[in-house]
């Protein structure tokens, strides 16, 4: 859920700016540094944005029986790693405010720490902790994509705590009370993310050895066991 | 393409120049945040509703419609601030949450209504080109407008893949929606990797250095509607505050 346009006093909405400006200043030169020494790299960084928006876009059910969509910040920290999802993602968020009107200008900063920051550190931290300690790709990539999107929520009821304090237990209690409304929605959302993300990875592991290899996902070993003739339209049936 | 972004495309003012529409509203939006929630969320609110239904030329539906989910959005913020929790009752409802939910709502849908003016008269691809004026990167830019770009075609891939895996009962049960849907997931990866090498070897056969330059078409910045927005921003401010002022 992003923090809507205007929902945020002026201090905060400038403070959040301030919180997530190094990370994505840190992205945006790495992602300089890159384009400069590999010119290529531009579309295929290009065709992971736009894969990132769309990710977002896609419908996932829920327990209520409506649909909500994926925050994909799991998916694209293991793919992208987190300081160039910290620059996708800022983009995406902006491109959600002004062309879905989701979000907002002003809160840009907020949900960019939350959702471009917070959330793909969390899951390529915990993705690459499972994986030194011997842990298999399937469990890495569950826990991965399921705790960035928790963290992604824990940070935004933080947020929306810090700006308004509850009445009678404070800042702590303002946290329990909007973290506890997210969670009846958000916690299987997370697992829901967690299983879909598993399978997207099975099926890029069949369908694009390659792109895996390259993205240092997958070793090339499992590149060349993976089963390369498979197309996209296999993938997708 | 999305509902909005096409009528940004057809908008009435859409020749004018992304900074003349920048300056009006989001100088109106800077108004909603900064100024005093009440009376400044209703002036506000009032002046872009009546430049977007006016001047702007959109209708009630095309609002409405964008306007729904992030609405959804601002209802569901605004709720816990009803409650209290803590103390001897455990949770009780706060009436002076009630006055603050107020106040969030109309300081958002003011807020909202002035992004809506920005979006729905300025297309991205008018703005993403002159974002290098304003100090980013010249490489932010062009993976900006790349995306922006790609994003579309695999929304329409996305679309045609989910009705394909509809009509072939891929949505029966919650097993088959999730395989359809990492079905889209993937294929809209190798899609979107397969198109981006296909454009870069597109691209190489005709020269390509690594700079993706693109034609700006030369927009004149009208004086008059700068000078107007100007004055508009000033009686926005002026108004609020002296509501503020009498009704103390």
């Amino acid at each position: 859920m992003h923090i809507a346009e205007g929902y945020l006093p002026p201090l905060h909405a400038a403070a959040w700016t301030v919180a997530a400006a190094p990370f994505v200043v840190h992205g945006c030169r790495a992602l300089v540094r890159q384009v400069r020494t590999d010119p290529e790299s531009k579309l295929l960084l290009g065709a992971a944005g736009a894969f990132s928006f769309v990710l977002s876009a896609l419908k996932l059910p829920s327990v209520t029986g409506s649909c909500s969509h994926p925050t994909g910040t799991g998916l694209g920290a293991i793919l992208f790693k987190p300081p160039i999802m910290s620059v996708l993602g800022c983009i995406v968020l902006f491109f959600q405010a002004v062309i879905l009107a989701h979000g907002g200008l002003t809160t840009l900063g907020a949900n960019t720490f939350s959702m471009a920051i917070v959330g793909p550190w969390v899951g390529y931290g915990i993705y690459a902790l499972i994986r030194k300690l011997g842990g298999g790709l399937g469990v890495a990539v569950f826990l991965a994509a399921a705790l960035a999107d928790l963290s992604t929520y824990c940070v935004t009821s933080i947020q929306l705590a810090l700006a308004f304090p509850d009445a009678d237990s404070g800042v702590f209690g303002a946290a329990v009370k909007f973290g506890s409304i997210f969670a009846i929605t958000q916690v299987p959302l997370a697992i829901s993310e967690g299983f879909l993300t598993v399978l997207v990875i099975r099926l890029l592991i069949k369908a694009s050895p390659g792109e895996l290899s390259r993205l240092g996902v997958v070793r090339d070993s499992v590149r060349r066991s993976g089963a390369s003739a498979a197309s996209v339209g296999e993938v997708a049936a | 393409m999305l509902p909005l972004d096409t009528i940004a495309y057809t908008n009435r003012w859409r020749p004018r120049h992304p900074g003349e529409k920048a300056l009006l509203s989001l100088g109106l939006l800077v108004c909603a945040v900064a100024l005093p929630v009440w009376p400044g969320a209703l002036v506000v609110g009032a002046v872009a509703t009546v430049i977007l239904f006016g001047p702007a030329g959109l209708s009630v539906g095309q609002a409405a419609h964008a306007l729904r989910v992030p609405l959804g959005f601002v209802v569901a913020g605004s709720l816990p601030l009803l409650f209290a929790v803590g103390g001897s009752t455990g949770v009780r409802i706060d009436l002076h949450g009630l006055t603050l939910a107020a106040q969030l709502a109309g300081r958002s849908t003011a807020a909202l209504l002035c992004l809506l003016l920005f979006a729905a008269t300025t297309p991205l691809a008018d703005v993403l080109p002159r974002l290098a004026n304003l100090g980013v990167p010249p490489a932010v830019t062009e993976i900006t407008a790349l995306m922006y770009r790609m994003l579309f075609l695999l929304l329409d891939t996305v679309r045609a893949i989910r009705e394909a895996q509809a009509s072939r009962l891929g949505f029966r049960n919650w097993s088959t929606s999730y395989r359809s849907l990492a079905g889209q997931g993937a294929a809209v990866f190798v899609r979107a990797f397969d198109r981006a090498r296909r454009m870069d070897e597109g691209l190489a056969l005709r020269g390509y250095t690594g700079s993706l330059r693109v034609d700006v078409e030369s927009r004149p910045v009208s004086r008059s509607f700068v000078l107007l927005s100007a004055a508009v921003l000033v009686a926005v401010v002026t108004v609020t505050l002296t509501i503020r002022l009498a009704l103390q």
